[in-house]
């Protein structure tokens, strides 16, 4: 058999891609880009925040153009984002100032501002609703938003960090605020040892997948730390630009949702033992990716042998365009390579034989 | 009123309520696009707790326009792609700035019946509060 490189196949390709449109042609519903963001909320999340682009309806789109695949709609949003200019970068938004909908603490249970559990699938039984088969969407929209009509107001007061008593107590370094300007890993080429900046933004915009997995290494010994969650928020966050007429005022241009998360573990000082944090923050409510992105950055801070304290490791792995890119391009043709592969395999084994 | 809390209040009203701001502004004059609405990217710049340093938590889409009415300039930017209402948004900020909008009446009606919204989902939010029971006190910061 003879191995050849070929060229062709743009008619068979062309049909492919039309043939796409076969697999979402299933039913003459259609799937509604509202419905995708209100009630597949935590899959738009995810896209999101694995695009580094937070727009809850062109995830949607891009969630119903390919059949609902995490990395191809990262892929889609990555794409378009290319397409625009960046016009703006925001004042620094400040977490401390976050309209809260969830704040719970796995360090004490006593937090200033309190526990709140929000909304989360923790405390439920994971059974199947075969109720949900027949649910009556208007209905429940309805009722939710008398519910929201017949609450007493409750003052919206933001809440510090617990962070900040353990700061206060000496217990954690304090830092000075840092305003040199962060490394931007979508403008400039990743360099190692990489920037905390740099560190940040590559795991905010992980893949879920790769970096929980990860953590998990982490927690099961391939790693130096068992940390505890010391304070996990989700909320929103409001986002404001400079005013071009004015440098003293600012435009609040909307706000995001955002999970934060801060771990604690022990470490060694000179002379005595006290905490060192790792940090995590993702858009959208993702509790996972946010803990797991805190563990990674504590244990990115430690030395050793480990893969997650090696920052080349942890950071050039995990980005869902380039890990699904690079593994996807093995599938499409190599006749050439490959051919040559097999010509030195033939060749040994012919002087073996001789 | 500051730039920022007009640009609050008009961003989270509804589309139709900046219209109706705008269309009365529109009927006493004729503001001029200077910049057409378009889209466009801002990157998010945060601070985090543990070094206290900046760092890109990523992008969001907006859209901006500027308008020219009678030599003052009006600016907006807003999350998302509704051009109508950005453009609307510049007209108002514009009017604000020639120091000819009348309507803060409305504007702060609408400020207070977003606050009361926000409020009342806020008070579903804290139903969910932890209320412990401690058998022993605990050692806290």
């Amino acid at each position: 058999m003879a191995y050849v490189a070929v060229s062709g196949g743009e008619e068979a390709i062309e049909a492919s891609i039309r043939l796409l449109e076969y697999y979402r042609s299933g039913t003459e519903k259609d799937l509604d880009l509202e419905v995708i963001e209100e009630k597949m909320s935590l899959l738009v999340d995810r896209v999101m925040s694995e695009a580094g682009l937070y727009s809850k309806t062109y995830a949607a789109l891009a969630l119903k153009q390919c059949e609902g695949s995490s990395d191809e709609a990262v892929f889609l949003l990555r794409a378009y984002r290319s397409t625009l200019k960046r016009s703006y970068d925001s004042l620094v938004a400040d977490t401390r100032n976050m309209r809260l909908v969830r704040r719970i603490s796995a360090a004490f249970k006593d937090i200033p501002g309190g526990q709140i559990l929000g909304a989360t699938y923790d405390y439920t039984h994971r059974l199947m609703n075969f109720e949900l088969q027949q649910e009556d969407a208007p209905a429940l929209c309805q009722k939710m938003l008398q519910e929201i009509e017949g609450q007493e107001p409750v003052e919206i007061s933001p809440c510090g960090r617990v962070s900040d008593e353990l700061k206060a107590e000496g217990l954690i370094d304090r830092f000075e605020p840092d305003d040199q300007e962060p490394f931007d890993v979508t403008q400039n080429l990743l360099e190692f040892p990489a920037p905390r900046s740099a560190r940040l933004q590559t795991l905010s915009r992980a893949d879920t997948g790769f970096i929980s997995g990860l953590a998990y290494s982490v927690l099961r010994g391939f790693g130096q730390v068992h940390p505890t969650v010391g304070e996990l928020r989700s909320g929103y966050l409001e986002i404001d630009v400079p005013y071009l007429e004015d440098p003293a005022e600012s435009l609040w241009i909307g706000e995001i949702l955002l999970t934060e998360v801060e771990v604690f573990n022990e470490a060694d000082d000179k002379d005595q033992l006290k905490l060192a944090c790792g940090y995590g923050a993702v858009m959208g409510r993702n509790e996972n990716k946010a803990i797991a992105m805190a563990v990674l950055d504590h244990e990115l801070n430690t030395t050793g042998d480990y893969p997650t304290q090696n920052d080349e490791f942890v950071l050039l792995h995990g980005d869902s365009l380039e890990m699904n890119g690079f593994i996807s391009h093995l599938k499409l043709p190599h006749y050439v390579t490959f051919q040559s592969k097999l010509d030195a395999v033939r060749k040994t084994r012919r002087e073996n034989h001789d | 009123m500051e730039k920022r809390r007009l640009s609050r209040i008009l961003a989270r009203a509804g589309k139709e309520q900046v219209r109706q701001l705008a269309d009365e502004i529109k009927s006493a004059y004729s503001p001029v696009i200077v910049k057409a609405p378009e889209k466009s990217l801002t990157m998010i710049r945060m601070r985090e707790p543990v070094q206290e340093s900046l760092f890109y938590l990523g992008e969001v889409i907006v859209s901006e326009a500027i308008v020219d009415l009678e030599g003052a300039k009006g600016i907006a930017v807003l999350m998302g792609d509704d051009f109508d209402k950005v453009l609307d948004m510049a007209v108002i900020d514009a009017a604000c700035n020639k120091g000819v909008f009348q309507r803060y009446d409305v504007l702060e009606q609408l400020e207070k019946e977003q606050t009361h919204r926000l409020e009342r989902e806020n008070a579903m939010f804290m139903q969910t509060m932890v209320n412990f029971q401690s058998m022993d006190s605990e050692v806290t910061p």
